[in-house]
């Protein structure tokens, strides 16, 4: 019992919750791609179309608001400090336990991750939430207030872990310990 | 006779002279005139000089004129005497390297026997070598070499004595070149000589440069990489199965080490070791083995070169002990122990197969499989059944794929060992073990697939993976049963609902199987499609779109054979479509499947494609023609071919199919043309009934002519860009018709039609305007052009846009001769440079430098253009000075035409040739980023990007204004789209990294909190960007923290 679970489940990576496939719908057909008719390749048209209108990824207007599979794609690719996995092969970081409040009228929106560590007793699971945190403070508009915690009955001592989580000064004085930085860093190192 | 004293006079001074005086002597005996004994005699006196060097210079001189001797020169006797004597001057250490050199030369001769070997090896194995520089042990491991390579006998008969004498000599060698000599030495000795009492001795000589840690000097004269100096030493260990017992120990041992490197290098010995040490010797050592390397890959990740090294030494063991046998091992032999071993163990791991060391335990069952026939079939044997046990037992679907995964890869290595369909190799004699568990294995890959929920992507991706590697087994499906997989692959690619990634597959699936199988294809998959096709655009049912099917119908019809079937099922629909009065969309398609197929063909069949210009130019031409000149022809529904959009595709297609004809057929086909589209003659392509109607009514170059007439110009520009440029256009003139096109491209109201016309000018002026007094015209013609443009600055304040046209129209001509490197061409660009200062017609101006500079699809060298080479680079040199001067003295309406100009040119030109002007050029591209126009922004950014990861010097003064250029381009939403911020974004965050830290840090405090506004973007794409381009400033180091 030191702590570390040698032999953890692992999600398969292309089974991890994922905006891409809606992104791809978007790539037109071969069939027609690459055949932009002669005559639209006028360099001299006065309203030459290479932003395309029709795309909406290009209108302002349509705003994306911030969700929680974009909070998930923040926090599922850090590494975790002891498997050459990521948060999110590892299902330390599960898109259904993400709570995202965001109201842009109002003055504060909410953002809340649960963690789940791989085993109950994981000796790791303050400094992979101290992670998770630098990383969303650094990634988030101010106005989000975060609550990252360890999901109920996940861990022998989560109370006491979410209570070190969440204290803004043990957090200070943890991010001004340079061992403890070193290895939030190499967590934060394969962010895609 | 030449003097010894000249020889050693000048030996370090002038070695070419040295070698000239040996020479000489050599020649003198040789032709008898010189005795080498009287040589050897006149040394006498310098032999015993108190002088070392002059000593060792003197025997130098012998060996210097031995070397140049002919072989066949001395005598045995004399042979004797030289060996005698040079072997006596061992004892002075001081000329160890010419002696050598000396006995070197002489053991080449056929007169140097067994007697002398024996004499030389035990006078030379006396030396203590160590201690003498690294070129004189050369010599001597050399002169060993060569006995070894021609005295192998006379060695292996002194027995003990050499081997033992030969390891005090070399031992405590470190330089690498003579290393390289030990090793293959010490190699000779372990494979061939008697070794037995002597394997400690050869080991600890051996083993004690393991691992390898040399690195060579960065001025190795030698070229030895410790690469070379691996695989030889590893040679030695791995050449005597006597070392077993020692070495395996210590290798183990040295798989703790930290090292990656030495750790990659243990696992390649134990498999050199493995594989040649013999199944006796290895039986002994197997399950020690096993037990060290399993851990390297239990505890791997994915693509870790420790465990691919730790997979190859488990399969090299099962691999030898496979040695002889022809059918599955009985229970008690070393092989069925050994993978007894792995299999159990590897079978306790995979009763959990979603856990982190299944796929591991997976990987060692297969490659363990691949080892041989035998090994193979027992792994099969004694896992399937608890494999599919626990697939039925599972709970999840998750784990029922984690299992197929495993089961996957042994289905890849039964493909390893049993090949595939129509495999030149010989068969297996021995049976296919899977075959017992076909029906189980289709029964359960299919209601994976097909059986599943359509969301359990990896689970069904997992069994189409696995189906395509089951079809591809050789004899293991029935034709029926892959029969069977293909359909399932057409409902999959067909489904409307099906996520790409399953589609992609699919296909890829129906290729694989179409190589295997190809009657399969055409039978079950090409009806199946073709009745998903509606017969009318009315009748598009949404679940079925066209497209899709159109485009796995493309793909699937790369094959000669495929792709005649899909002509004609393709043109008997696209009639049928026509006919039912369709809109231009569905047409178009059709037509962009065939040219799609014939894009896509590989080079070695560019020739069969000319056998399509009967079956599909001719009546394309036909079909686009005569409805427009006879309104009650059976055509008469086809008006719609004339749409600009499908018009496009045919055009596309004549060019691709008129390129690959040779030059007789081209000739034919363009005189045809020319009849058909300029001069009104009947044509043999028109059917009869409407050959004469066509020459008449047909005139698509008149300015009378209509739109659906005019628009068919651009086939004609399209079939005329396809011939070579020697193909004579014998019944035109060429300076008529392009005057008549100026005319056409200037009046006409339609853009499209204008640029058929300009396409027309630019090929006719690049490929046709050739002769003497041709230059003239064109340059006439475009002086004209110019002409009205400066007539109509000069003469008004109002842009007119005639003259806008004549001036797009001379930048088209333009091109066409710049690219084939006309001098006139630079003259007629430094006056459009000067029109960049003009209000009215300077941004027409700028924007004609993406004509000059821009690639299009007509004037290239596939279509037989005059392209000379670096003329891109020649007009980047011969602008940029004048533009950049032109920029200065501008006013501020017409600076943006210059900006707009430079960025055409840099969006067209390779960052290599940028680079070398970017100095000059920073103040305007910085410029450049406060005008409003988005392309110019992005052309400007691009080049920024290239120009920071490359040259990251050049920016070093303007970071300051470049970071503020570039977060207010991300910052402000009114003026740069979603894009530009993005690429803004990505600028800025490659300066970390490239651009020195502590020029950076000033501005890393104001980077990181302006960003913070962009991370609420309301584009997601530009937040991930902005958190990107932070999480890149956040890690600059800084020293003071």
């Amino acid at each position: 019992m030191d702590g570390k679970n040698a032999n953890p489940t692992i999600l398969n990576a292309s089974d991890l919750p994922t905006r891409r496939q809606v992104q791809r719908k978007k790539v037109a057909s071969p069939l027609t791609s690459g055949l932009v008719p002669a005559y639209a390749q006028d360099p001299f048209a006065s309203h030459k179309v290479e932003f395309s209108d029709s795309d909406e990824s290009e209108d302002d207007s349509v705003v994306e608001p911030i969700d929680e599979q974009e909070i998930y794609d923040l926090i599922a690719t850090i590494a975790d400090p002891e498997h050459p996995l990521t948060l999110g092969e590892l299902a330390v970081v599960n898109l259904q336990h993400i709570k995202v409040i965001d109201d842009p009228s109002a003055i504060i929106s909410n953002v809340l991750v649960e963690l789940t560590p791989t085993i109950n007793h994981c000796s790791l699971a303050t400094v992979i939430g101290l992670g998770v945190r630098v990383r969303l403070e650094q990634a988030l508009p101010p106005r989000f207030r975060l609550d990252v915690r360890i999901r109920e009955g996940t861990h022998a001592t989560g109370e006491q872990v979410n209570k070190q989580l969440n204290d803004k000064e043990r957090v200070a004085s943890a991010l001004e310990n340079e061992t403890l930085m070193g290895v939030v860093g190499k967590m934060l190192e394969t962010c895609k | 006779m030449p003097s010894p004293r000249l020889y050693i006079l000048s030996v370090d001074k002038d070695p070419t002279e040295a070698s000239r005086i040996s020479k000489q002597a050599a020649k003198q005996i040789q032709d008898k005139e010189l005795k080498l004994l009287d040589l050897v005699q006149s040394l006498g006196e310098y032999l015993t000089d108190d002088d070392k060097t002059t000593r060792a210079k003197a025997i130098g001189y012998l060996s210097s004129v031995l070397e140049y001797l002919d072989p066949k020169t001395l005598s045995r006797q004399q042979v004797a005497v030289i060996v005698q004597f040079l072997c006596d001057r061992l004892e002075d250490e001081t000329g160890l390297k010419e002696t050598s050199q000396g006995l070197f030369a002489l053991q080449k001769s056929s007169r140097f026997g067994k007697e002398e070997a024996t004499l030389v090896s035990s006078a030379i194995c006396k030396v203590d070598l160590q201690k003498h520089p690294q070129g004189t042990r050369f010599a001597v491991l050399t002169l060993i070499d060569g006995l070894m390579a021609n005295q192998r006998d006379a060695l292996k008969a002194m027995g003990g004595k050499f081997i033992t004498s030969f390891t005090e000599l070399v031992g405590g060698e470190k330089d690498p070149r003579n290393l390289m000599i030990v090793f293959s030495l010490v190699r000779v000795i372990l494979v061939e000589f008697d070794i037995v009492p002597h394997i400690e001795i050869l080991f600890d000589v051996v083993y004690c440069y393991f691992p390898i840690t040399f690195k060579p000097p960065p001025d190795d004269p030698y070229g030895i990489t410790a690469q070379d100096l691996k695989l030889r030493l590893r040679e030695c260990i791995a050449s005597t199965k006597y070392f077993a017992g020692h070495i395996f120990p210590q290798l183990i041992e040295k798989l703790d080490s930290t090292s990656l490197s030495v750790k990659k290098d243990v696992l390649q010995t134990m498999t050199a070791c493995a594989l040649s040490y013999g199944p006796q010797t290895i039986s002994a050592h197997s399950t020690q083995l096993w037990d060290a390397v399993k851990f390297e890959v239990l505890n791997s990740a994915e693509e870790d070169e420790l465990a691919t090294g730790a997979l190859s030494v488990i399969r090299a063991i099962a691999e030898t002990l496979s040695f002889g046998l022809k059918s599955p091992p009985r229970a008690a032999s070393p092989l069925a122990r050994y993978l007894s071993g792995i299999v159990k163990e590897c079978l306790k791991l995979l009763q959990e197969p979603q856990q982190k060391q299944a796929k591991p335990a997976g990987k060692i069952l297969s490659k363990s499989a691949t080892a041989s026939t035998v090994a193979h079939s027992f792994i099969v044997e004694k896992t399937m059944p608890a494999l599919l046990l626990i697939h039925s037992d599972a709970d999840g679907l998750a784990k029922q794929r984690a299992l197929m995964e495993i089961l996957n890869l042994l289905l890849e290595s039964t493909l390893e060992i049993f090949g595939t369909w129509g495999d030149l190799t010989a068969e297996q004699v021995l049976s296919n073990p899977l075959t017992e568990y076909t029906d189980k294995l289709f029964e359960m890959y299919s209601r994976a697939l097909m059986g599943s929920l359509r969301e359990e992507m990896s689970l069904r991706i997992t069994a189409l993976k696995g189906l395509v590697l089951l079809c591809r087994i050789r004899r293991l499906f029935q034709e029926s049963e892959i029969g069977m997989v293909v359909q399932y692959f057409d409902q999959v690619l067909l489904e409307v609902e099906e996520k790409e990634e399953i589609k992609e597959l699919a296909l890829q699936g129906l290729k694989d199987i179409s190589k295997i199988k190809p009657n399969l294809i055409m039978d079950i998959t090409f009806p199946a499609f073709m009745a998903q096709l509606p017969d009318s655009e009315k009748e598009v049912d949404p679940s079925k779109p066209y497209i899709a099917t159109l485009e796995a119908l493309a793909k699937l019809s790369l094959g000669r054979s495929v792709f005649q079937v899909l002509l004609t099922r393709l043109l008997n629909k696209l009639d049928v479509v026509l006919r039912g009065k369709s809109g231009p969309m569905y047409p178009r398609a059709i037509l962009s499947t065939l040219l799609y197929v014939l894009r896509k063909r590989p080079e070695s069949s560019q020739e069969d494609i000319r056998t399509y210009f009967a079956r599909l130019v001719v009546p394309l031409l036909t079909k686009t023609i005569t409805p427009i000149v006879d309104n009650s022809s059976e055509f008469s529904d086809f008006r719609i071919m004339t749409d600009d959009s499908i018009l496009d595709v045919t055009g596309r297609l004549f060019n691709i199919i008129i390129r690959s004809l040779d030059f007789e057929e081209q000739i034919n086909v363009s005189r045809q043309l020319i009849n058909i589209f300029v001069l009104g003659i009947p044509s043999d392509y028109i059917p009869k009934t409407h050959a004469e109607i066509v020459a008449r009514d047909f005139k698509p170059l008149q300015p009378t002519a209509n739109r659906e007439h005019a628009g068919c110009t651009i086939l004609f520009t399209y079939a005329l860009a396809g011939l070579r440029r020697e193909v004579v256009l014998s019944t035109l003139s060429i300076p008529e018709l392009i005057q008549q096109n100026v005319e056409l491209a200037t009046r006409t109201a339609h853009p499209t039609q204008r640029m058929a016309h300009l396409y027309l000018i630019a090929l006719l002026a690049n490929k046709w305007m050739k002769k003497p007094g041709d230059s003239d015209l064109l340059q006439k013609l475009t002086a004209d052009l110019l002409e009205s443009v400066s007539s109509s600055i000069l003469g008004s304040r109002e842009y007119d846009s005639l003259v806008g046209q004549k001036l797009q129209t001379l930048l088209w001509i333009a091109k066409a001769i710049v690219v084939r490197g006309d001098r006139y061409g630079t003259e007629v660009i430094e006056k459009v440079i000067g029109l960049l200062g003009d209000k009215n017609y300077g941004p027409t101006a700028s924007k004609g430098f993406a004509v000059l500079l821009g690639d299009d699809e007509f004037i290239t060298k596939d279509n037989y253009a005059i392209i000379r080479p670096l003329t891109k680079q020649k007009i980047f040199t011969f602008c940029v000075p004048k533009i950049v001067e032109g920029f200065r003295t501008a006013d501020s309406t017409t600076k943006p035409n210059y900006l707009i100009a430079l960025s055409n040119i840099l969006r067209n030109i390779p960052s290599t040739v940028i680079l070398p002007e970017l100095g000059r050029l920073l103040p305007l591209l910085l410029q450049s980023l406060d005008l409003p126009d988005p392309n110019v922004k992005s052309a400007t950014i691009e080049t920024l990007l290239i120009t920071v990861t490359e040259s990251a010097d050049a920016m070093k003064e303007h970071i300051s204004s470049l970071s503020a250029r570039l977060l207010n381009a991300c910052m402000n939403r009114e003026e740069n789209p979603p894009r530009i911020r993005s690429a803004a974004l990505r600028c800025l965050g490659a300066f970390p990294g490239v651009v020195r830290t502590d020029l950076l840090l000033p501005y890393k405090r104001q980077v990181i909190r302006s960003l913070m506004a962009v991370l609420d973007d309301p584009k997601r794409n530009v937040r991930k960007e902005a958190v990107d381009c932070r999480a890149k400033w956040y890690s600059l180091d800084d020293p003071e923290n």
